[in-house]
C-alpha cells in the first residue's frame, strides 16, 4: 500500500486492471461511488502537482504492459499505457528503430505516465514533443467511457485529435489505456561536443551558433556550474578549470555528416571563447541519460522549478533564476534545454520560510512576464508544497478547460485538486 | 417579405457598421462565388458573406450571428476538398481574404505570426530571406491559406519528413461562436493547462474562427536531391515504396504517379516525366550532403531491386520546380482524361500499399471507371482519382460506389478515411466506420464546450446527429474537374 502513498496520503484500495475494458470499468465504478482516483504508471512523475484533495483508489497500469502491435515496416507501434519507455525502446531497437523521446527515468517511467505528465527531454529540439509523434490513443474517461481518437497510420484527419488533450492533463481528463506512435529509424551514429565557457554572457550566443545552418543538432543542453558538477557522467571530462556554463550539443546521422558538424560546431564554440571536448560515441547515450535524469524528482528537500521562456529570453531567464536563488543562498543547479525553451532550476531551500520561498517564486513569475514565460514548481519539499502556488495563474481558456473536465469526468474523481484545472 | 428574408436584412444591417457596406456581400451575384469549394459536392448559397479585416471585426460579426442563431462558416481560399467551407445550412460565411498579412518573422526563434488569409506559399516567400520556410506544402499551396491549412490540418508531399500542419503551429487566436476571443497555445510550449490548440488545428472551423496564427518555420536544407524512379510495373513501384520505408529511410517526399496520370501530367508541364512508364516515383531527399549521398544510394538500391528501369535525377533547380509543378497540378492535368472526377483521401499502413493500389484498379475496372493514382505514397495516403463523363448514364452512382469500396478497404487495412482533405460534409457519414458511439459522443462533448449552441460550421466533421436531421444529404455529388482544385 505504501508504494502508492502520496504526500502522506495512502489509498484504501489499489486496483490493477488487466485490460482497457477493465480500466474503464474501474473508473465507471469509482465515478458512480464518488471515489477519488490517482492513476499510477511508474510513479516517476507523481511529484508533480498539489496533494490530491481526496485519495481513495490507486489505479495502476502495471498489468497493461503489452506491446499491442508493432509493424517495423510501417514505422508505427501501439502499446498499452503501462509499458516502460525502456522496454519499448528495447523492442524498437531490435528493428533498428526508436522513439526519439528522452524523458527522465525511462527504466521505470511508463508510456501512459510520461504522456499524462508531458515529460520531455532534450531530443525535442529535433524531433518535437511527444504530441507530434503520438498518432492516437484509447482512453478511459473519468466516467468510465472507453474512447479512442486518432488512428494507427501516420497521417489522419478523421475526428478531433482529443488524444492531444490527454497529453499533459495529469490524468484529470481520463486515464490513457493505449497509445500509438510514429517511430523513427535509429541514427547510424551519434556524437556530442561539450563546450565550457568561463564568460557567463556568451553561451546564449553559442546556442544560436550551434543551431545555425548547416548544423542540425538533435539536442542542446546548457548547465550552470552547480548543475554540471552534479552530473557524475560529466566527471571524466572536467579539466579542473571552473566554467560558468557548459553547453552540450548532440549530433546524429551518418558518420561523415556528424563528423563535419562536430568540426564546425567546435570551430564556432572556440571562436566565441570556449574550451571544447569531443565526447566519444560510447559516452553519448549514458551522458544524455544522466542529463535527462537530473530533471527527475530528488526527494532531498530541494525545490525544482521548470521555467518556460522563448528562445530570445533563454539567457535572460537563466540569469533571472540564478540571481533570485543566489541572492538567497539557495545554490541553484540549472539545466536549460534548447528547442522547448525549458530551464530547470533546483534550489536548496532547506530551512527557508514558506513565505520567503513564495516571495522568490512570485519574483520569478513577475520577472518572466515581460518575456511571455511561465514557471511551474515541479517538486517542492513537504513543508512547502501546500504553501506555494505550484502552477501559477490559471491559463487562458480556463473556463473551457473546466467545462471539458466536467464533461469527461463529471464526478470529479480523477486526481482531484492536483492539476491547474483542479 | 418572408420572415427569413426580414431576418437576413436585419443581419446585413447589423454587420454593415462593423465592416462597412463594401464588405457585406448579399446580392445573389455576389454570393455565387461562395457557393462551393474544391470538393465534389453540391453547392449551397450563404445568406450573407462578410469580409472582416481584424480579429475585433470577426468577433463583432460573430456576436451578431450568435444573438440571431445564425450558422457561421469560415472560408479561406475555398480550395477544400470535403465541403468544409460550403454553407450547407445557409447563414453567414466569414471570408478571411482581407486578413492576409504576414505580421512578423522572427529568424532567431524561427517563428512567424500571420493572419489566416495569408496564402501558404507567400509565407515561405516572406521567410526566404532568413533561410527559412513553412514546411507544410499542400498541392494547393499557391492558393490555399494558412487559416484553411490550420482548419484542415493540411498535409502535402514534404509532410512525410517534416510532419503535418499541426506540428508547425505554435499558437492561434480563436474567436468563439459567442464572439469571445481566446489565445490557444503559445510561443513557449508546455505551459500549464490543456492543449486546446491541439484540437483546434484540424477542427474544420467547428470550434471557432482562427484569426491569427504563430507558426514554426523550418531551416532550408543544405542540399536537395530530386529524382524519378521509373517502373514498367505498378507493383514494383509500390513495393519499392514499402521497402524504402521498411528500411527506415524517410525521404523528404515520396510521391507516386501511375498509368494515364503520368502522360496527363507530362502534357501539362513538359518536365520530363516518362509517358510510356507504368508508374513513377518522385523522390526528394534533403539535408546534409553526406547524409544525402548515403540515402540516395540506399533508395536507388531498393528501386532497382524492385524493377526500376531507370533513375533520372532533376538536372537543375528549374527542372526540379517543373517536376513539382507537374505533381502539384496533377488534378487539373487529369481533366485531359475525362471531364468529371470523384476523389478519395484514404490512408493505409505503408506496408499495405501494393495490395491497396491493386485494389483501387480492380474496383475501377469492375465499375467501368478510369482511375488515376497520384498520391503521397511515402505516407500511405492514397488519392484515387475516379474520372468519367457525367453524360454517361449511371456513371455517377458507379463512381460513388467505387469510392466507398476503396475507402472501406483502407479502413479494413487498418487505415483512415482521410489523411489530409478533412471530413467536412463528404465523409462525415463514413466516420462511424472508424469511430464508435462513445468516441463520437466524446467528440460532440468537446465541440459543445467550444460552441454550446452548435452554430460554428454546423453538421460538419461529425456524423449527422438528430440536430442536423433536416439537412439534405449531399454525399457523393460530383463536379467537373476544375482549374482550382489540387490533391
Amino acid at each position: 500500500m505504501s508504494d502508492f502513498a502520496l504526500h502522506g496520503l495512502a489509498p484504501s484500495r489499489v486496483l490493477a486492471p488487466a485490460s482497457a475494458e477493465e480500466l474503464a470499468d474501474c473508473l465507471r465504478e469509482a465515478s458512480a461511488r464518488g471515489l477519488a482516483v490517482v492513476p499510477w504508471g511508474g510513479g516517476t512523475h507523481q511529484h508533480l502537482g498539489r496533494p490530491p484533495e481526496r485519495y481513495d483508489l490507486a489505479l495502476t497500469t502495471s498489468r497493461l504492459n503489452r506491446v499491442v502491435a508493432y509493424h517495423p515496416a510501417d514505422l508505427v507501434v501501439t502499446v498499452e499505457a503501462g509499458v516502460t519507455l525502456d522496454d519499448l525502446q528495447a523492442e524498437l531497437a531490435r528493428s533498428g528503430q526508436w522513439l526519439p523521446w528522452d524523458p527522465p527515468l525511462p527504466a521505470r517511467a511508463t508510456i501512459g505516465g510520461l504522456l499524462a505528465s508531458r515529460a520531455t527531454g532534450a531530443l525535442r529540439l529535433a524531433y518535437g514533443p511527444p504530441r507530434d509523434f503520438t498518432l492516437g490513443m484509447r482512453v478511459a474517461l473519468g466516467d468510465g467511457r472507453l474512447v479512442k481518437s486518432g488512428g494507427r497510420v501516420v497521417k489522419n484527419v478523421a475526428g478531433y485529435d482529443t488524444h492531444k488533450l490527454q497529453i499533459g492533463a495529469l490524468g484529470t481528463l481520463g486515464v490513457i489505456a493505449e497509445a500509438t506512435f510514429k517511430v523513427a529509424p535509429l541514427p547510424e551514429y551519434r556524437q556530442t561536443i561539450l563546450a565550457a565557457f568561463t564568460n557567463p554572457h556568451l553561451p546564449a550566443r553559442a546556442i544560436e551558433e550551434l543551431r545555425a545552418a548547416p548544423l542540425q543538432p538533435i539536442a542542446i543542453a546548457a548547465l550552470n556550474r552547480l548543475g554540471e558538477e552534479r552530473i557524475a557522467a560529466l566527471q571524466p571530462f572536467r579539466d579542473g578549470q571552473p566554467a560558468h556554463l557548459v553547453v552540450l550539443a548532440r549530433f546524429a546521422g551518418t558518420v561523415s555528416a556528424v563528423r563535419r558538424q562536430i568540426r564546425e560546431a567546435t570551430r564556432r564554440c572556440v571562436a566565441v571563447g570556449a574550451r571544447t571536448i569531443e565526447l566519444r560515441e560510447e559516452d553519448d547515450t549514458p551522458l544524455w541519460a544522466a542529463i535527462a535524469d537530473s530533471t527527475a524528482a530528488a526527494y532531498d528537500g530541494t525545490l525544482l522549478l521548470r521555467v518556460g521562456v522563448p528562445p530570445d529570453a533563454f539567457g535572460a531567464g537563466a540569469g533571472l533564476l540564478e540571481q533570485i536563488a543566489c541572492r538567497r543562498g539557495w545554490a541553484p543547479r540549472q539545466l536549460g534545454i534548447a528547442g522547448g525553451g525549458s530551464i530547470y532550476s533546483r534550489w536548496h531551500v532547506a530551512g527557508a520560510e514558506p513565505a520567503a520561498v513564495a516571495a522568490a517564486l512570485a519574483e520569478v513569475r513577475a520577472g518572466l512576464v515581460t518575456h511571455g514565460g511561465y514557471a511551474v514548481v515541479e517538486e517542492a519539499p513537504a513543508a512547502l508544497v501546500t504553501h506555494l502556488d505550484l502552477w501559477g495563474p490559471p491559463p487562458e481558456g480556463v473556463a473551457l478547460m473546466r467545462a471539458l473536465r466536467a464533461s469527461w469526468d463529471p464526478a470529479g474523481v480523477l486526481n482531484p485538486g492536483r492539476y491547474v484545472i483542479a | 417579405m418572408s420572415a427569413q428574408e426580414a431576418a437576413r436584412r436585419q443581419l446585413i444591417a447589423a454587420l454593415t457598421p462593423i465592416v462597412g457596406e463594401r464588405y457585406v456581400l448579399h446580392r445573389p451575384e455576389e454570393l455565387l462565388l461562395y457557393e462551393y469549394d474544391g470538393s465534389a459536392l453540391d453547392q449551397a448559397t450563404p445568406d450573407v458573406v462578410v469580409v472582416p479585416a481584424s480579429t475585433e471585426e470577426v468577433a463583432a460579426c460573430l456576436r451578431e450571428a450568435w444573438q440571431r442563431g445564425v450558422p457561421v462558416v469560415a472560408r479561406g481560399a475555398g480550395t477544400g476538398l470535403a465541403g468544409g467551407s460550403v454553407a450547407e445550412r445557409g447563414g453567414l460565411v466569414v471570408s478571411l481574404a482581407r486578413m492576409n498579412r504576414v505580421l512578423s518573422v522572427d529568424p532567431l526563434a524561427r517563428t512567424a505570426v500571420v493572419q489566416p488569409g495569408v496564402v501558404n506559399v507567400d509565407l515561405s516567400v516572406a521567410a526566404a530571406p532568413y533561410g527559412l520556410h513553412f514546411a507544410p506544402d499542400p498541392s494547393s499551396q499557391r492558393s490555399s491559406t494558412i487559416g484553411g491549412n490550420v482548419a484542415a490540418n493540411a498535409g502535402g508531399p514534404h509532410c512525410l519528413k517534416y510532419g503535418v500542419t499541426a506540428a508547425h503551429v505554435l499558437a492561434a487566436t480563436l474567436v468563439l461562436a459567442d464572439g469571445s476571443v481566446l489565445r490557444v497555445g503559445g510561443a513557449v510550449p508546455d505551459a500549464p493547462g490543456y492543449d486546446l490548440l491541439g484540437v483546434v488545428v484540424g477542427s474544420e472551423g467547428t470550434l471557432g474562427i482562427v484569426t491569427e496564427v504563430m507558426v514554426r518555420l523550418t531551416p532550408n536544407p543544405e542540399a536537395v536531391h530530386t529524382f524519378l524512379a521509373i517502373f514498367d510495373e505498378m507493383d514494383g513501384a509500390s513495393a519499392a515504396v514499402s521497402a524504402i520505408i521498411a528500411a527506415g529511410i524517410v525521404p523528404a517526399a515520396l510521391e507516386m504517379l501511375v498509368g494515364e496520370g503520368i502522360a496527363a501530367v507530362e502534357a501539362a508541364v513538359r518536365a520530363g516525366y516518362p509517358t510510356d512508364a507504368r508508374a513513377v516515383l518522385l523522390i526528394e531527399i534533403d539535408g546534409l550532403r553526406e547524409d544525402l549521398a548515403d540515402q540516395a544510394r540506399r533508395i536507388a538500391e531498393h528501386c532497382t531491386a524492385h524493377g526500376a528501369r531507370e533513375l533520372r535525377a532533376a538536372a537543375d533547380e528549374e527542372q526540379r520546380q517543373r517536376l513539382w509543378a507537374g505533381r502539384k497540378g496533377a488534378l487539373a492535368a487529369c481533366a485531359r482524361i475525362a471531364p468529371h472526377y470523384h476523389i478519395q483521401d484514404g490512408v493505409v499502413p505503408r506496408s499495405r500499399l501494393p495490395e491497396l493500389l491493386r485494389f483501387t484498379e480492380e474496383v475501377a475496372r469492375r465499375h467501368r471507371i478510369t482511375v488515376v493514382n497520384i498520391f503521397h505514397a511515402g505516407d500511405g495516403n492514397l488519392h484515387p482519382l475516379l474520372l468519367f463523363d457525367l453524360r454517361e448514364p449511371g456513371v455517377r452512382e458507379r463512381a460513388i460506389a467505387a469510392g466507398e469500396e476503396i475507402l472501406r478497404a483502407c479502413v479494413e487495412a487498418g487505415g483512415s478515411i482521410s489523411g489530409e482533405h478533412g471530413i467536412g460534409i463528404e465523409k462525415r457519414d463514413y466516420l462511424a466506420w472508424i469511430f464508435g458511439a462513445a468516441d463520437l459522443e466524446a467528440f460532440a462533448q468537446l465541440r459543445a464546450v467550444f460552441d454550446p449552441a452548435g452554430q460554428m460550421n454546423p453538421c460538419k466533421l461529425l456524423p449527422m446527429g438528430s440536430s442536423c436531421a433536416d439537412i439534405q444529404q449531399a454525399r457523393g455529388a460530383l463536379r467537373a474537374v476544375a482549374q482550382g482544385a489540387w490533391i
